[in-house]
């Protein structure tokens, strides 16, 4: 019971998963939307992990998912590796870049994290699109191989979903250890986690490379999915677009990024005019930001709806309570 | 050697414009210790409208309709400081927000096209140098804005005022100084300021929906590199962006090039006091 309760946030994108798959069941292009959501929804974990728990406003989890996917595309199509051999690669070089750049990352302010990230991100994004020899340059790399035996629409989004869910339960596993204690401390007092002789710089590394390593990971699903990655696929705007969406869902909230990605990519498939989209999502980030700024899964958002509802439970009960009341002799 | 000297003074022409997008940053941050991300889509939307509009007309709606969109970041702000916690990061995101929405809106009124005048033609040669009026007219209108900012900020009330809201907003509080009207007149400077930018740039090399983030990365990687706290020192910062910028198009291959003020701004946050906690508010 008490490892169910600590798996809440897996068991519920579990459901959300199971729930969904009977939705999409027979529809290509809602399958194909949901393949979408699962993997933007696992950059935008990325997002929430370094972000919402480190306290790093990072603009690398798309570049990082970009870097994931060009892996697994120069490996399987120059070198002619398998899509299962590539896996390791995917989220090993991420974690490697994210390593490298966090003694950057660990001495900035919050404010000028998002400049010096960015910058990398760019940097990155430079050099693939310069890079003609291994990346393609611009033209990109096409006839990157299905991964063997979910070539099936319908099974490529089971195996993205339990991915999603495996990623979900890893996060909680980390919140729930020392490693996530020690994390949430050093986000609220650096100095506090340091005099508890917590070695903060190497807390938030590492944590920076978890997040790199899921980022890889979509990237890995993102190429074999698509089976062409160019520069203009996972950019540096698509760190933005997920660190909004973990911001919409609650950044703070394990599956809070989740919901955002899921809410988000829904709304935009389903928006009409595609121009407009970043209007839309443009202002639902300022929305949140203003009406629930630890966002929609946060605490004090919940606790509203659920005293709304209790409300609406008094006011339905009471007519009745009276008639009963009325009716005693 | 002369090929040096051009492109330092190129440099220092589009450096120019990088100086006048970080004042609007240093301004706000000056007041509320808070970066306003949109000064690249105050630019993209005066640019335009006067594009639209036309003529002189078209330059004051492009600088109104630009205030008129920091004018939403104000009542962000307002919203936000009413919550508890820290909103400097809310800010930042809802800054980033309203960058994604302007420019959306922006491509889907006017497509991918973009926005370039060319009424500011010509060269002007200083002995073997040959220099664009456009870029020098944005060098000349740069250094007014700089001058006039430097004597509003530390020779009228009104700069006094806005240097006591920075230096600690309570004591300015107390002493009578209405410290939201302050930190609203700086989020609407900004947006007048980076509509400036935004002209600017319509008369020289254009823009299009997809300039605002780099541009508020430029205003923002020049404001870094001396320091957020002087208007001068920023504007001083845009010149050197400028200035590497084109030295590295000048000397390296396009690639390298382009990479060159990355890692520039790499390099500045790795080693200078930006990363400090007086730079921004370290995280606790």
């Amino acid at each position: 019971m008490k490892s169910l309760r600590m798996h809440s946030n897996a068991l519920a994108v579990a459901a959300i998963a199971v729930g969904g798959g009977l939705l999409v069941y027979g529809k290509p292009a809602a399958v194909d939307t949901a393949i979408v959501a699962g993997i933007f929804a696992l950059i935008a974990l990325s997002a929430g992990l370094i972000y919402g728990q480190a306290g790093i406003l990072s603009m690398t989890q798309g570049v990082f998912a970009a870097v994931g996917a060009y892996t697994t595309a120069v490996m399987t199509t120059r070198f002619g590796w398998s899509p299962f051999a590539t896996f390791a690669m995917s989220i090993a070089i991420p974690a490697a870049l994210a390593l490298c750049m966090s003694p950057i990352v660990n001495r900035l302010g919050p404010l000028a994290v998002a400049l010096g990230t960015l910058a990398f991100a760019k940097l990155l994004e430079l050099l693939i699109r310069s890079w003609d020899s291994v990346t393609g340059g611009y033209t990109g790399i096409a006839g990157i191989p299905p991964i063997p035996g979910a070539g099936q629409p319908l099974v490529y989004a089971a195996l993205v979903w339990a991915v999603l869910t495996a990623a979900v339960w890893c996060y909680e596993n980390v919140m729930n250890s020392m490693f996530g204690g020690a994390l949430s401390t050093s986000r609220h007092d650096r100095a506090r986690a340091a005099a508890d002789g917590v070695a903060v710089g190497t807390l938030l590394s590492t944590t920076y490379a978890l997040s790199a390593c899921f980022a890889g990971v979509a990237g890995w699903l993102y190429a074999h999915h698509i089976g062409f990655i160019d520069p203009h696929s996972l950019d540096s705007h698509l760190s933005i677009t997920v660190m909004l969406m973990a911001v919409v869902g609650g950044a703070g909230v394990v599956v809070g990024p989740v919901v955002g990605a899921l809410l988000l990519t829904v709304l935009l498939q389903v928006l009409p005019a595609q121009e407009v989209q970043g209007l839309y999502f443009g202002f639902a980030l300022i929305a949140v930001l203003v009406f629930a700024p630890e966002g929609l899964l946060s605490r004090s958002v919940l606790k509203s709806i659920r005293a709304q509802v209790h409300r609406w439970g008094q006011q339905d009960s009471a007519p009745e309570t009276q008639d009963t009341k009325a009716g005693l002799p | 050697m002369l090929n040096l000297l051009e492109y330092v003074l190129r440099g220092l022409l589009t450096g120019a414009v990088y100086g006048v997008l970080a004042l609007p940053l240093s301004l706000v941050f000056l007041t509320t210790t808070t970066i306003d991300f949109a000064v690249g889509a105050y630019a993209l939307v005066a640019a335009v409208v006067a594009a639209q509009i036309g003529g002189v007309f078209g330059l004051v709606a492009g600088l109104g309709a630009a205030m008129a969109c920091s004018a939403v970041l104000v009542f962000v702000l307002v919203l936000l400081k009413r919550q508890r916690g820290d909103y400097r990061i809310s800010f930042i995101l809802a800054s980033i927000g309203l960058v994604v929405a302007l420019s959306s809106l922006v491509f889907w009124a006017k497509g991918p096209t973009a926005l370039l005048n060319g009424t500011v033609g010509g060269v002007a040669h200083l002995g073997p140098l040959i220099l664009p009026y456009a870029g020098l007219i944005n060098l000349a209108v740069g250094v007014s804005l700089l001058a006039m900012l430097q004597v509003v900020l530390f020779k009228t009330h009104a700069g006094k005022v806005m240097r006591a809201t920075a230096i600690n907003p309570k004591a300015a509080s107390l002493a009578g100084i209405r410290v939201p009207v302050v930190e609203a007149s700086t989020i609407l400077a900004g947006g007048l300021l980076g509509g400036t930018a935004g002209i600017l740039l319509y008369y020289s090399s254009g823009l299009d929906f997809n300039s605002p983030l780099t541009l508020s990365f430029a205003g923002f990687g020049a404001a870094v590199i001396f320091g957020m706290e002087r208007p001068l020192r920023c504007f001083v910062g845009g010149l050197i962006l400028g200035v590497v910028e084109a030295i590295s198009a000048g000397y390296a291959s396009g690639a390298v090039a382009s990479m060159l003020p990355m890692l520039f701004v790499l390099l500045v946050l790795s080693v200078s006091h930006a990363g400090s906690a007086r730079f921004s508010g370290d995280r606790p």
